[in-house]
Parts: structure tokens; C-alpha cells; sequence
């Protein structure tokens, strides 16, 4: 059984992508860019991932598949995790707003795990909405 | 020149070469504005129905019907639109007795209210460049998310009169966030960590520094450091990101001591870090309209209430018309795909995950590109642009006056 | 930053003087300040002794001399830059050859400029401005020091 470790997760805007993202959200670089998880090096060795590696994040709100890459933060954060936001990380954002109107973006708590499988194309996203 | 709409700087020294479908060399545009122009080359949306293309009229049309037909529609987006397009909008949401929302539902709004309704003290952004010496970067991350925000206004360029010597010597940047950031990395020496949801000790601390007491936290030379800092501010400011007001929800009122005490012991102003646009014109205009600036149903007179933002309403609403926006993609995906159930209608220059989804899809023109109007900038300043580029495409102003006419 | 010490280690250091230089160590100053190639140690690049020296050399310098180096050293990585615009405002020449415009955050409004913004990133025109050079250089690094991404960098 694949050792998880829980984290939560903060979303956030990252140059690159906002850039990929203004221009065309249908591309391999656009995907490339936001399906992707920071994890601190503690985390990523507890569930024996490498940079690079795919990984499952998940919880009751849904999962995705995404790459895996190390932290390059000097102070270790184990247990946070940071992921661009984007219809990826929406996968596992909650529904629940509790009546405020505002979903917890940057309180996201999630299993990961290391993962087998291809991360998901945008079109692959809006094909499961409609299901 | 022409003046990009990528965010809410409205940055207005852009140069562009055009080039055949799309553009050549541009100068002073960030990444993000760059990627912006960059999309007048990339495949746009057609009109459609049910997934067949069909004629802009009949399009046209079928969304007219669509949303006469509902009896509880949803007219969502508006931060990307014009302020000429918006007033069109909120004047079709009445004929509908329809309920209206914005991005800033989940979003700044909370945060926007308090300034809109002078709660918070606000200035221009040209007020920053000119007067500002202490800023406060909180939870926002300006290098990615309007890169130009401290090369223009906020930390880096001289002022007019004062301010004059430069970065090291007059200004000091604070920022307050979770990680190091890219804009961390340029501010090290004024950075605070803190944790997912540990704001509101982090304000209680402050205001205690502030108020000459002992704060509870840790590093405590640290924070009172930081309150003397504070305080000698002549002319301070804080740009609220996304950071604080997530962390904060519908608890923004947890700020109010901080904001009050700050302007006891010296001058501050809030400038909320708006993405789209024009999403403060669209709060402006509706607040002036309404009383609110978003979240509003037309269905009995004006109600406002959370039972009215997009992630509520979804649940209930039998049709939604989107407007330059993705929400698809933005909210959480158990509550977007509730777009999947109810007839859609979506607007917008280019394909997107809302647009996947749609029964209707209309094609719209690039605003600042393709089309002018007139919008407000972050700070509020009204800010008038002309296109660069003829294009066939329809302005969100007139998409929405012929969707009106046709009900 | 490549060092001259890690170059230096990477020649054949019998100082030939085959490429016109006194020693090898003024050999890798030269390389460093791209008034030479790696070609131009001869020994290096014909002798199979060498033959690993000159693979790490040339796999050492290789992030010099793909990316967008002036001949002053002021090495600019585009791939890295955010179009932000810091270096532009905070650099001392182009406040002083642009007060009315890029001292102020705005774009250019002359040619004087020695950083510009152009497709969305950072380019260098007019390096030769720059105070890191010339007979009275000093140790400026306004544009390394406001860049949140390190896209530029001087070697």
C-alpha cells in the first residue's frame, strides 16, 4: 500500500502560467506549468517520491493526478504544500463555503501519494464535469 | 500606444507591432500582459448551439430565449467587460429579475466593500508612487500577479516632487506571506512568515506592538520592530492579496482594529489587488446602482445576501449566462460542474472550460484590443482606451444591448 | 557565477602560451570575458589527454555562452524574466538618461536606456553605459538586486 502523507495545500498565481494561461489554456505548456505540487523534502521522502515523480492528491472532494517537484524553500515546511491554482488543484478544493461564498483556495487538506498514470488534459477535465 | 487589459494596472505606455492574425514586438509589456496580446493570434470561440455552429444572430437569439425562459437566471462575470458593457449588463439582469455576480464573489469582494464604502481609507496608486514610503504587501505576491505593480507605482520608481532618491532610501517594503515568494525575494529584509490561517494572531500581535504593549508571539523583538516601523510611516499602504483575504473569508472585519490603529499613530490607505481588469468598475457601478457591489438578485426589488454568489446560487438557478469568464475553471469542480446541468450561455474571445460545457456560445471581441470602453484601474481611477486592431468580433456592449432587445 | 579558479582547473596549465596569452590563468580571464573561445587553447581541443578537460569546460561555460551575454558580462537569462520591470526603473542609468520616464516606472520615453522591456521580458541595449564596466567601474547591481527571479546576472 502507497504511503500518503496529508498536507495542506495553498494555492497561488505563478508568472508563467498566469502568462500561458492569458494567452491559451489548451496547451501542453499550460498543463505543464499548473499540474504540479511543491512538496517540502521531508514529505516527498516519506512517500517515496523524486522530483518529477506523478503523484495522487486526494481527498473526499476529488483527486488528480499531478507531478511532484521539491521545494526550494530554505525553511522546511513539511506538511504544506503548494500548488498553482488552477482546474487541477480545483479537483480537491472544497465545495463547501459555509455560506460565505468563498471556497477555501489556500486551505486545501489533502492525502498524497505516490502515483502511476498521466495527468489529466484540460479537455479530460470538461469531459468529467459532464458526467 | 495602447493599454493593456491583461490586469487591473491598466498599463497605458504599451507599444505593439501588428502582424498579420497576431502581434510582433511589443515593448513594456510583463510576462502576463505579453501572454494577454499574444492571445489575438489564438483560435476564437464561434458561435454555436448545442455544439453546432451556427450564425452570431441565431446564437444571439437562442441566449435571448434561453434566459427569458428561466425563471431564476444567473448573469455571472463582468470583471473583464467594460463599464459601458456592465451598465448593459446590470440593466438586462433587471429586465430578467435576475441575480447578478462577479468575480469578486469569491474573490476581493469582502475586502472591496469595506473600501468602495469608505470604510477602509484608500488613495490612488499615483498617490503610492508620489507619497508612499512604507508598503505592505499581504498575502499578495505582486511579481507574479501584476508584475508591474512595484516597477510603476509602489516601490521602485521616483515620485513627482518627494520621494525622490530612490528605493533604499525612501521606501520600505514589508510583505507578509506563507512562502517565499518572488516578491519576497526582492523585500527579504521586510518578510513575515506566516502560516495558513494564522492571520488573525498575526493582526492581534500587530495591533499590540502598535499600541506600545508586549505582543504575543514568538519572536517578539521581531514584531515590535515591525510596529515601530509602522509607525513612523509618513504615508503608509497596504495591498491586501488573495493570501489574507482567504485566510480572513467573511471575517474581514478581523482587519478593522489593525487598519483603525495604523491611522492612529500615522496615515494608511488600502489598495485591494483586483485581477481582472475592470472588476472594481463593475463593484463601483452596481454598488452605485444598488447598494451592493455584487451578489444581487433583481427578482423582488434588490436583495443582496451570500445565497446570491455564484457558489451558492448554482444550485438553484435553471440557467446561467457567463461573460468573460471561466468559472469552470475557477471554482472548486464539485460546485462547477452544476454548470454542466443548467442551460449555459457563455461569452467570451476564446475557448475555455465554460465554454466546453455551454449550450450556447457567443463570440465576443478583445476589450483594449479589439474594442474600447472604459474601465476602473485597481485604485479606481478611470482609465479610457481605444483598440489597436479591427476585428469582426462584437463588443461585450453589444452583445448584451442585442441579448436585451431580443427578450 | 563561474570562477576564474574553476576555469583555470579545466586547462591544460603548463602555460604554452600557444594562444597568445602569458599563462593560463590570463587564458581564463579572457574565456571568462569572452575575448576568446575554448577553441583557442589548441592543446586543449587536439590532444586526447585533454579530451575530459574539455568536455567539463565545455559543459562548465555552456549556460555562459548560450544565454543573451553582452561582450561586458552582463549575462540575461529571458527564459527566467518576468517582465516586471524593476531593473528597468531601479537601474542609475536609466534614471539619469530617463528622468522623466523610466526613473518615474514608466516605459522608456528616449534611446538612452541601457535595460528595456521588449516581448515581454528583459533585453540589454547600450550595455557599454552600464557602471560595472569602464576604466571608473563600480559595483552597482541595482538590476540583480530588484530581480525576484535572478534573470540577470553579471560574470
Amino acid at each position: 500500500m502507497a504511503r500518503t502523507k496529508e498536507v495542506t495545500i495553498v494555492t497561488h498565481r505563478d508568472i508563467f502560467q498566469e502568462q500561458e494561461k492569458a494567452k491559451d489554456r489548451y496547451t501542453q505548456e499550460y498543463q505543464d506549468l499548473s499540474a504540479l505540487i511543491v512538496l517540502d523534502r521531508s514529505d516527498m521522502k516519506l512517500i517515496g517520491a523524486e522530483d518529477g515523480d506523478m503523484v495522487l492528491v486526494e481527498n473526499e472532494w476529488g483527486s488528480v493526478v499531478v507531478k511532484a517537484k521539491l521545494s526550494d524553500e530554505e525553511d522546511a515546511h513539511s506538511g504544506i504544500a503548494f500548488m498553482p491554482n488552477s482546474p487541477w488543484s480545483n479537483q480537491v478544493v472544497s465545495g463547501d463555503t459555509g455560506g460565505s461564498g468563498i471556497p477555501d483556495f489556500k486551505k486545501v487538506v489533502a492525502k498524497v501519494s505516490s502515483a502511476e498514470g498521466d495527468v489529466i488534459s484540460l479537455k479530460g477535465l470538461a469531459e468529467q464535469m459532464r458526467v | 500606444m495602447s493599454i493593456c487589459t491583461g490586469c487591473s494596472l491598466l498599463c497605458d505606455d504599451i507599444e505593439v507591432e501588428l502582424k498579420g492574425e497576431g502581434i510582433g514586438t511589443t515593448k513594456n509589456l510583463c510576462r502576463k500582459g505579453q501572454g494577454h496580446y499574444e492571445s489575438l493570434g489564438v483560435e476564437r470561440l464561434a458561435p454555436s448551439v448545442d455544439g453546432a455552429e451556427v450564425s452570431l444572430d441565431d446564437a444571439i437569439s437562442k441566449a435571448a430565449k434561453v434566459l427569458s425562459e428561466a425563471e431564476k437566471p444567473l448573469l455571472f462575470g463582468w470583471g473583464n467587460s467594460t463599464l459601458e458593457a456592465q451598465i448593459v449588463g446590470i440593466e438586462l439582469a433587471k429586465k430578467l429579475g435576475a441575480v447578478i455576480d462577479d468575480t469578486s464573489s469569491f474573490c476581493q469582494g469582502y475586502l472591496m466593500e469595506k473600501v468602495l464604502n469608505g470604510v477602509y481609507p484608500t488613495c490612488t496608486l499615483d498617490d503610492v508612487r508620489n507619497l508612499a514610503d512604507v508598503l505592505i504587501y499581504w498575502g499578495s505576491d505582486p511579481s507574479s500577479s501584476h508584475p508591474r505593480h512595484m516597477s510603476r507605482f509602489s516601490y521602485f520608481p521616483r515620485g513627482d516632487k518627494k520621494r525622490q532618491r530612490g528605493y533604499e532610501e525612501d521606501r520600505t517594503a514589508i510583505v507578509v506571506d506563507v512562502r517565499v515568494s518572488p516578491t519576497v525575494e526582492i523585500a527579504k529584509s521586510g518578510f513575515f512568515k506566516v502560516l495558513p490561517g494564522k492571520d488573525p494572531e498575526f493582526i492581534d500581535a500587530l495591533v499590540t506592538a502598535l499600541s506600545g504593549k508586549i505582543p504575543k508571539v514568538e519572536d517578539k523583538k521581531k514584531m515590535l520592530g515591525l510596529g515601530t516601523t509602522l509607525k513612523k510611516a509618513e504615508y503608509g499602504v497596504i495591498f491586501p492579496g488573495l493570501g489574507l483575504i482567504y485566510s480572513l473569508k467573511d471575517e474581514i472585519d478581523r482587519l478593522d482594529p489593525l487598519v483603525a490603529k495604523l491611522n492612529e499613530v500615522s496615515e494608511y490607505k488600502v489598495i485591494p489587488m483586483v485581477g481582472h481588469y475592470n472588476m472594481r468598475g463593475f463593484n463601483q457601478t452596481l454598488l452605485d446602482e444598488t447598494g451592493y457591489i455584487n451578489r444581487v438578485s433583481f427578482k423582488d426589488g434588490v436583495e443582496h445576501g451570500p445565497q446570491f454568489a455564484i457558489t451558492e446560487f448554482l444550485e438553484e438557478c435553471d440557467a446561467v449566462m457567463v461573460i468573460g469568464s471561466d468559472p469552470a475553471s475557477a471554482l472548486p469542480a464539485t460546485i462547477a460542474k452544476k454548470l454542466a446541468k443548467v442551460p449555459t450561455i457563455a461569452i467570451d474571445p476564446h475557448h475555455n472550460m465554460t465554454t466546453e460545457l455551454a449550450k450556447v456560445t457567443i463570440p465576443s471581441a478583445i476589450s483594449g484590443l479589439e474594442t474600447g470602453g472604459s474601465a476602473l484601474r485597481m485604485d479606481g481611477l478611470k482609465i479610457e482606451f481605444e483598440p489597436v486592431v479591427e476585428s469582426g468580433y462584437l463588443s461585450d456592449a453589444e452583445i448584451l444591448a442585442r441579448i436585451k432587445e431580443a427578450i | 557565477m563561474v570562477s576564474v579558479m574553476e576555469v583555470y582547473q579545466l586547462l591544460p596549465k603548463t602555460n604554452c602560451k600557444k594562444c597568445g596569452y602569458p599563462s593560463c590563468m590570463a587564458f581564463a580571464v579572457a574565456l571568462l570575458g569572452r575575448e576568446v573561445k575554448i577553441e583557442d587553447c589548441t592543446p586543449l581541443v587536439e590532444e586526447s589527454k585533454y579530451e575530459k578537460k574539455l568536455e567539463n569546460l565545455s559543459e562548465l561555460l555552456a549556460p555562459l555562452l548560450s544565454a543573451d551575454a553582452t561582450e561586458t558580462g552582463m549575462v540575461i537569462h529571458p527564459e527566467k524574466c518576468y517582465g516586471c520591470g524593476n531593473c528597468v526603473v531601479a537601474c542609475p542609468v536609466n534614471v539619469a538618461n530617463d528622468p522623466k520616464g523610466t526613473a518615474l516606472g514608466k516605459g522608456p520615453t528616449n534611446e538612452k536606456a541601457i535595460l528595456i522591456v521588449e516581448d515581454g521580458v528583459v533585453k540589454c541595449v547600450n550595455v557599454d553605459e552600464c557602471r560595472r564596466f569602464g576604466p571608473e567601474k563600480i559595483l552597482c547591481n541595482a538590476c540583480i538586486a530588484t530581480c525576484p527571479s535572478k534573470a540577470i546576472e553579471f560574470i
